[in-house]
């Protein structure tokens, strides 16, 4: 005798739920996958009726099911919201422009109306040329540096205040590990919020650039096994090929032990979020952080949390950097190396590095206020993307094109 | 052992070849054998000759597993006692051993014997207690043969409850660290003395995040306070494991014989998936991080103890015993749960969210008080 569905007990079950194992059929697995998510934005207050709605799109699974299933949730519990396609060029060949063919085809399937922004007009660089320049280690850093402000100035241009991201539960739970392997306590602290806010520092002088553009993640809690399955049941016309860059060595690191993690408990997933949510509350200054009107919403600075890309490939030159720099400074810690050679060296590494991490101390003392040179939300002089560009471009031969500052 | 920094001089002393090389540094045995002594000695700052009262000894509870931590933390305290016995004329502190039997899920009972009779041998000096893991439910008088034997029951029925390996080493890791706490308050220690070396502690951190415990790290891994209402000392928690492998190797053959072989065999996938628990996942992951990325191993401990106790809650759960809010207890009141039926007033739950997925409501009743 086949296997019935435990919630409705009339129709064979034929999905194992990878969250509990319920053994559910396909029109009950569907409605709870949806109805979880109903759950998610209304006990969070995602949305206000007659907000304009931003999805983040990529043409990839999660995004592609988010816009499915807000378009569904929409209409069977009028949130009254009205939901756009937002995608981001990062010109990447044989995978971006492939994957941007999908989300042109939802945009007519959904029909919602599309924007694409592309690095390139945006910073003058699109990330092959970008891959070119700084070699396959450690360009994710660009890219998701860019991503997150590319999305922010796409808000902006379409007047939207309000961008949903298809960030799943192993998404969080990864960034979750990632930050406790590579020590990022102020990262911890904000990565598991529902609910990041980029702010308006001051009154902004240029109406296009970025008023208060909030950022959430409906799909927060649900993992990446059941979007898929979802997403199959569904017959959704998604692009399901990875990056073709190698994803940064502490993300792969962490998704490879979080689907060894899932295999052993399934519900460790949902464990390491929680984990991730209460450890937030025990990072130095979350309180004083909150005092000063965060609310639920953690204030979401530059990196962006990851991309889908394939476990195990990389590298690992990220670790080797942290490893190398750490190695160093437990050398001085310890007062007992003898030579100069150390000295140097420790002196040498430690401006490198901070050009690109300029806020290692003390995280939570961070006040953010504007870039000098392109205005966007920074807790330094200049934000991380103009620090980025900077290097990018003066490597870059000058008779090339050039992007005139205060243009990005 | 490293190899590679071999026929090299050492770089502390530069008089002899250097017999392996420690974070960059190519050091000679005696260096090395400094070089990890310092290490946890730095720790014992606390517990110096001049900071105890003459008459009054200190005592400090170390709970000895025969993994190689815990035994080369007695070694170096042992020796430490007798330097500060010499130098001052009295030590600033003394030590309690304590083995919990039937905690180890793989060491079998007769090697077990052997290494306590071993120990005993080699450490006089010390006080040697022995428990066994079902002591957790003493109610604090002597026992009979028959509580003694409904403990044992009890503390079975409570493994048999969890659904899976997982939960059965979870079990096992919080009943023991609630039975090594209540022995040392029942003999007026003044802290525990905890042999994780920095891989321990990292795997520690891992794999209670895994569990969903976060909330409880900065009890877990920090030295000091405990709402278990003793201190907790981790004096190995900048040696990494594989430090300590070669130290136990270098200095003693008494010490590699105390030590149970498991230590040195690196940790091993069961053959089946079914019995691989969270626990032994980041110990392979730790291991393996170790060799060539130890600064990171370093980094994970060092933030985590930067973590503290916010709201502390007034209740407490009934297993891991840690203070926790209304908001902490059950898995259900928990959004992510996604799961809009149940009750979320919470009033009636008794175990924390971690705790939730290791065992089952109906085995609350099984529980030590």
């Amino acid at each position: 005798m086949p296997t019935l569905c435990v919630q409705c007990s009339k129709d064979r079950a034929v999905i194992v739920r990878p969250k509990n194992h319920q053994k559910l059929c396909k029109k009950c697995f569907i409605t709870t996958f949806e109805t979880e998510i109903h759950f998610t934005i209304t006990s969070n207050n995602l949305f206000q009726r007659g907000e304009r709605v931003a999805i983040g799109a990529s043409g990839g699974k999660d995004s592609t099911v988010l816009a499915s299933v807000l378009k569904t949730l929409n209409a069977r519990y009028d949130y009254g919201v009205e939901l756009l396609l937002l995608s981001v060029d990062e010109g990447i060949r044989g995978y971006r422009d492939d994957s941007l063919e999908t989300v042109k085809r939802n945009a007519v399937q959904y029909e919602m109306p599309l924007t694409i922004v592309g690095y390139d007009e945006l910073y003058g660089w699109t990330m092959d040329q970008v891959v070119e320049q700084v070699g396959k280690k450690g360009n994710c850093t660009y890219c998701g540096v860019f991503r997150r402000q590319a999305l922010d100035r796409g808000a902006a241009t379409l007047g939207v205040e309000h961008v949903v991201t298809g960030h799943n539960a192993d998404d969080m739970a990864e960034t979750v590990l990632m930050n406790l392997l590579r020590g990022d306590i102020a990262r911890l602290s904000r990565t598991t919020s529902i609910i990041t806010s980029t702010p308006s520092a001051t009154a902004v002088a240029n109406p296009n650039v970025l008023a208060n553009i909030k950022r959430s993640k409906p799909l927060k809690y649900a993992y990446e096994k059941e979007i898929v399955l979802y997403a199959h049941h569904m017959s959704l016309d998604y692009f399901s090929t990875e990056c073709i860059y190698s994803p940064e060595a502490f993300r792969g690191s962490a998704r490879a032990l979080i689907k060894n993690l899932e295999r052993i408990r399934p519900s460790t997933i949902l464990d390491i979020v929680r984990s991730g949510e209460d450890m937030a509350r025990l990072c130095p200054g979350y309180e004083d952080n909150c005092r000063a009107g965060c609310n639920t919403a953690a204030q979401g600075e530059e990196e962006e949390a990851g991309c889908g890309s394939s476990v195990g490939r990389s590298a690992g030159g990220e670790m080797q950097k942290l490893e190398a720099i750490l190695a160093q400074q437990h050398i001085s810690e310890d007062g007992n190396s003898n030579g100069h050679s150390i000295e140097v060296e420790v002196k040498k590494v430690v401006t490198r590095v901070s050009k690109v991490k300029p806020s290692k101390k003390a995280p939570v003392q961070q006040t953010v206020g504007q870039c000098e040179k392109c205005g966007y939300m920074s807790s330094q002089r200049v934000c991380k993307a103009c620090v980025l560009l900077e290097g990018l471009n003066k490597a870059r031969p000058k008779t090339g094109i050039h992007i005139a500052d205060g243009y990005i | 052992m490293t190899t590679n920094g071999l026929s090299r001089p050492c770089k502390r002393c530069n008089a002899h070849e250097a017999a392996l090389v420690v974070r960059n540094e190519p050091l000679c045995r005696s260096c090395f054998t400094i070089y990890i002594n310092t290490k946890i000695i730095k720790r014992m700052e606390a517990f110096r000759t001049r900071n105890s009262a003459e008459g009054h000894r200190r005592k400090l509870l170390l709970p000895i597993s025969f993994g190689v931590s815990s035994t080369c933390l007695l070694d170096v305290l042992s020796r430490h006692i007798k330097q500060q016995q010499d130098r001052n004329g009295r030590p600033g502190y003394s030590l309690i051993l304590l083995h919990v039997t039937g905690a180890s899920l793989s060491t079998s009972a007769g090697e077990e014997d052997k290494n306590i009779e071993k120990l005993k041998e080699a450490y006089p000096q010390h006080p040697y207690f022995e428990l066994d893991l079902s002591s957790v439910y003493d109610s604090g008088r002597s026992l009979d043969q028959g509580s003694q034997e409904e403990a044992a029951f009890k503390l079975q029925r409570l493994l048999d409850s969890a659904s899976s390996a997982t939960s059965r080493s979870d079990i096992v890791s919080v009943l023991l660290t609630r039975a090594i706490v209540k022995f040392a308050i029942a003999h007026e220690c003044e802290g525990i003395l905890w042999g994780d070396s920095t891989t321990k502690l990292a795997e520690k951190i891992l794999a209670e995040s895994a569990k969903g415990r976060g909330f409880s790290l900065p009890w877990q891994v920090t030295d000091g306070e405990t709402p278990y209402g003793i201190n907790f000392y981790f004096p190995v928690r900048e040696v990494l494991k594989k430090e300590l492998l070669d130290f136990a190797k270098m200095t003693d053959s008494r010490l590699v014989d105390l030590i149970s072989d498991e230590a040195f065999t690196p940790a091993q996938a069961p053959v089946s998936s079914k019995n691989t628990t969270i626990d032994l996942l980041m110990k392979q992951y730790f291991e393996s991080v170790e060799e060539s990325y130890p600064s990171i191993v370093s980094n994970v401990v060092r933030t985590s103890t930067k973590l503290q106790p916010s709201v502390v809650g007034l209740r407490r759960c009934k297993l891991c015993t840690h203070p926790v809010t209304k908001e902490q207890l059950g898995i259900e009141s928990w959004e992510g749960t996604q799961d809009s039926e149940k009750d979320p007033s919470g009033d009636k739950l008794e175990l924390c969210y971690g705790c939730s997925r290791t065992i089952p409501e109906s085995a609350i009743p099984l529980l030590p008080r």
